[in-house]
């Protein structure tokens, strides 16, 4: 275990990359999924189907497949460099994305067809609706499950070790071998892991009851996951 | 009554799939009409306001609001709902929103007015349908009624020139219904242009200016409310009202 501890600023470091690394493939995949959530509720049906096409097809391939195809498929096929951040923070936002999708639509579809119907007859033009009738509202009900994606996102993300990307996993892998093996450093690895996910649980269930004002947002929350 | 219509509907037909919902209505309004529109469920009464601000397209015929033909997918229909006042069945108030934002949502937005302006009005709106003391309630802690009354005073918070009422007592507890139609009937006198559609035969008589009966998607019979729920003249009309009084 001492010899773990003396690798201590080297997990932090790696803590730093996970996190960094979830993060921004979730911030893609939140923009990204929305962007697929509009289309999915457009009038257009070629739109609709394009989008769930696209959201059935990353839910269903394993995150796996689809980082080896980011990472050695894509040079090959497109001729194009990828390093494994890029593989991996796209391979973690295309899946993102459609899970964040289905999320965004159940938060859209959550408000109501009189409220839109309240909106466009006291003149609002279609941005006006989104924005302050169905964003505010959507938000409740999206950011639940949005911390579950989180969490989801920030374990898929030590899959990027397999194609030696220095995240946290793979360092604590490093450590370990270095060693000689041994059971701390996965144990460390394991505890990391936990307070990351944990903090962000905390963080969604406090922001959860900060917004929830009016007694409005059970009910939207309720309709949103039915 | 020679002043130029309000409201104009010629011919209007919809239809959805194979079913005709209005087939062919014709009629005008003239400013400071209130018009109470009676019939039986299903017959297009709420499908009628709700093509005048374009919430439904329509396959035939013309709508003139204020001279200007409405069309549901023209750009210009903002322009006439910003004119329109609609109160809902469903209240459809915003859940996320206090009673007076709710009311004072669409000036702001919608209208560009300064806040100040508009909530000083709002108030004295919440003062007219008597909630002063509701005006930061959420519409989840309004009883129907309270929340009807918001309802309307958002629809006169941006000082429509027609309001639009669908069913606006139907879905009320029968000991709240009262506090509604007795807003309805201040603004009654007020003199505002109104179309209701109701089943609230009292109020159409006591208030309304025309009546109209309507029956498959078509008018069947109109006139004055009191003569007509008195003595109708179409044997329709005449079940229909035997049917209720019952």
């Amino acid at each position: 275990m001492s010899e773990t501890l003396a690798y201590v600023p080297l997990f932090i470091k790696a803590t730093g990359t996970t996190i960094w690394l979830s993060w921004l493939a979730l911030l893609i995949g939140a923009v990204g999924g929305t962007a697929i959530a509009l289309l999915r509720t457009s009038r257009l049906w070629p739109l609709r189907v394009v989008a769930l096409l696209y959201t059935e097809a990353f839910r269903s391939v394993p995150i796996l497949i689809v980082l080896f195809f980011a990472y050695f498929g894509a040079p090959v096929m497109l001729d194009i460099d990828v390093s494994p951040f890029l593989a991996a923070t796209a391979a973690l936002a295309l899946h993102a994305s459609a899970n964040m999708s289905e999320v965004v639509r159940g938060g859209i579809e959550s408000v109501g067809r009189g409220q839109w119907e309240a909106a466009l007859a006291s003149g609002m033009r279609m941005r006006q609706v989104m924005r302050y009738i169905v964003a505010p509202q959507a938000l409740r009900v999206i950011l639940p499950p949005s911390v579950g994606i989180y969490i989801t996102v920030l374990k898929e993300s030590s899959l990027a070790s397999i194609i030696g990307y220095f995240e946290l996993t793979r360092t604590g892998l490093m450590v370990r071998e270095t060693n000689g093996g041994g059971f701390g450093p996965l144990l460390v690895l394991g505890v990391i892991y936990f307070l990351i996910s944990y903090g962000i649980s905390l963080c969604g269930a406090a922001l959860e009851r900060r917004y929830a004002v009016g007694g409005a947002s059970t009910d939207a929350v309720v309709g949103g996951m039915a | 009554m020679n002043q130029a219509p309000i409201l104009e509907l010629e011919d209007v037909v919809k239809r959805f799939g194979p079913r005709t919902i209005l087939d062919g209505i014709s009629l005008a309004v003239v400013p400071g009409e209130i018009v109470c529109f009676i019939g039986p469920s299903g017959t297009g009464k709420s499908t009628l306001l709700r093509c005048v601000n374009g919430l439904e397209d329509m396959q035939g015929g013309h709508i003139r609001f204020e001279g200007e033909e409405v069309h549901a997918r023209g750009k210009r229909i903002i322009e006439v709902r910003k004119r329109i006042g609609m109160i809902f069945q469903q209240f459809n108030l915003y859940p996320h929103l206090t009673a007076l934002e709710n009311v004072m949502l669409a000036p702001v937005v919608v209208h560009g007015e300064k806040r100040a302006t508009v909530e000083e009005r709002a108030r004295a709106l919440f003062e007219r349908v008597r909630l002063a003391h509701r005006i930061n309630a959420y519409p989840a802690h309004l009883s129907g009624g309270e929340q009807q009354r918001v309802a309307i005073a958002r629809a006169l918070a941006t000082n429509p020139h027609m309001l639009m009422f669908d069913e606006p007592t139907s879905a009320l507890d029968p000991e709240t219904v009262g506090e509604v139609l007795a807003v309805m009937r201040d603004l009654a006198l007020e003199g505002r242009t109104m179309l209701v559609v109701t089943h609230e035969m009292r109020f159409a008589a006591e208030v309304g200016t025309r009546m109209v009966f309507m029956d498959g998607g078509r008018i069947v019979e109109e006139g004055g409310p009191r003569e007509m729920l008195a003595r109708p003249r179409t044997e329709r009309a005449q079940q229909f009202l035997r049917a209720i009084q019952k």
